[in-house]
């Protein structure tokens, strides 16, 4: 696993103003606590924090620089602006070399499965107890070949050495599940465009693929919408 | 197309259009998403509509979850009619959307498909929306 050096600024001030200067300082206002320590109130540099995050994931094992003084530590929490994507705040727990921790392990699925068939991942992460050294980015699970029915639960799950699953054995992790026929889903559709009122054009039935598929309509009045008397009369 | 089965109020006031969205701001269950930048009343007919688009492009391959409902009616007074009378009959169904907000997920197919196939859903939504993945949430 590549080790994320971070530089920690010891943070004298709290509160939103004095928060919100570390984020336009760059800096990410984060605490550090765990093995029964104070806790510590920090600010990482926000592009080094990001990019750790984005090369070694979530569970990414992070070296923290406080006076001079290395700290193995882990993200616990973070929290993200939804809109503009930037870190507003992070929990680090302390974690040191050997320990074993508990952390939540992303499943990513490689491979092609027969035709016809559709993945469907019923569990995006599988809890795992590992030594803090040791955590998997991700756990791969391979469906190539697989037909319907042939799906992955927890057990079948390959786990690094000295890796503990917390999760339930016998929860299903990846569903292989028959796609449905060509003429079932055109029904489907052509059912909800018509119980929506959506007319489709016939040129762009042709040029489907190319450009835009279907056209809604302008209501023809005021009263084109479901009512809630309509509803409750059907 | 998706209308509540039964509803306390018939008519309610408008919904708050301010703030950014609270909660379902993250990918639940799909690898793609689309989140809506702007506020709008989404109705039913457009969440019908983005689905049909996407599902149309996907073809058999991919599902698809949507992630808001339209619980709220909007009323309209009939044209050409006086002020007063009482409040116009519910005519629309929306779902308040606020900046920030997963409306639709998808998984199942490869990247460039989910992005064609949410670009066309997206034309169908009245505000601007983005398309976002799982990966680039962390």
């Amino acid at each position: 696993m590549a080790d994320f050096r971070l530089e920690a600024e010891i943070r004298t001030e709290f509160g939103k103003g004095s928060a919100r200067r570390t984020r336009r300082a760059g800096r990410v206002p984060a605490v550090l606590y765990g093995h029964g320590q104070d806790v510590v109130h920090l600010s990482l540099p926000a592009r080094e924090f990001a990019a750790a995050l984005r090369n070694g994931g979530s569970n990414a094992l992070l070296t923290v620089v406080i006076d001079g003084k290395d700290q193995l530590a882990l993200t616990k929490a973070v929290q993200r602006d939804p809109i503009r994507r930037i870190h507003e705040h992070v929990d680090l727990v302390i974690v040191r070399r050997g320990e074993k921790v508990t952390v939540d392990v992303p499943i990513v699925v490689i491979g092609d499965t027969t035709p016809d068939v559709l993945v469907s991942i019923e569990l995006n992460t599988v809890s795992v107890q590992v030594a803090a050294t040791n955590i998997p980015e991700s756990i791969e699970v391979d469906v190539t070949g697989r037909g319907v029915g042939e799906g992955f639960t927890v057990a079948d799950l390959p786990l690094p050495s000295g890796a503990t699953l917390l999760t339930d054995a016998e929860a299903l992790v990846v569903n292989l599940m028959g796609a449905p026929s060509a003429e079932a889903l055109e029904a489907e559709l052509e059912e909800a465009e018509a119980e929506a009122g959506i007319e489709r054009e016939e040129s762009d039935e042709a040029a489907e693929g190319a450009g835009e598929g279907d056209v809604v309509p302008e209501p023809q009045d005021q009263g084109s919408g479901e009512s809630i008397e309509s509803t409750e009369n059907s | 197309m998706l209308i509540p089965r039964r509803v306390k109020h018939r008519k309610q006031h408008h919904p708050d259009r301010g703030g950014k969205a609270k909660g379902g701001t993250a990918i639940n269950f799909g690898e793609y998403a689309i989140q809506a930048l702007e506020p709008a009343y989404v109705t039913n007919r457009q969440i019908e509509s983005a689905r049909i688009a996407m599902t149309r492009h996907i073809k058999r391959g991919g599902k698809v979850w949507i992630s808001i409902y339209p619980d709220r009616p909007l009323t309209k007074k009939p044209a050409e009619t006086r002020m007063g009378s009482g409040k116009g009959s519910p005519e629309w169904w929306v779902a308040n959307v606020k900046p920030g907000r997963i409306m639709f997920e998808l998984s199942g197919v490869a990247e460039p498909v989910a992005r064609e196939a949410m670009r066309r859903a997206i034309h169908k939504l009245p505000m601007k929306c983005r398309f976002i993945t799982r990966e680039g949430e962390v």
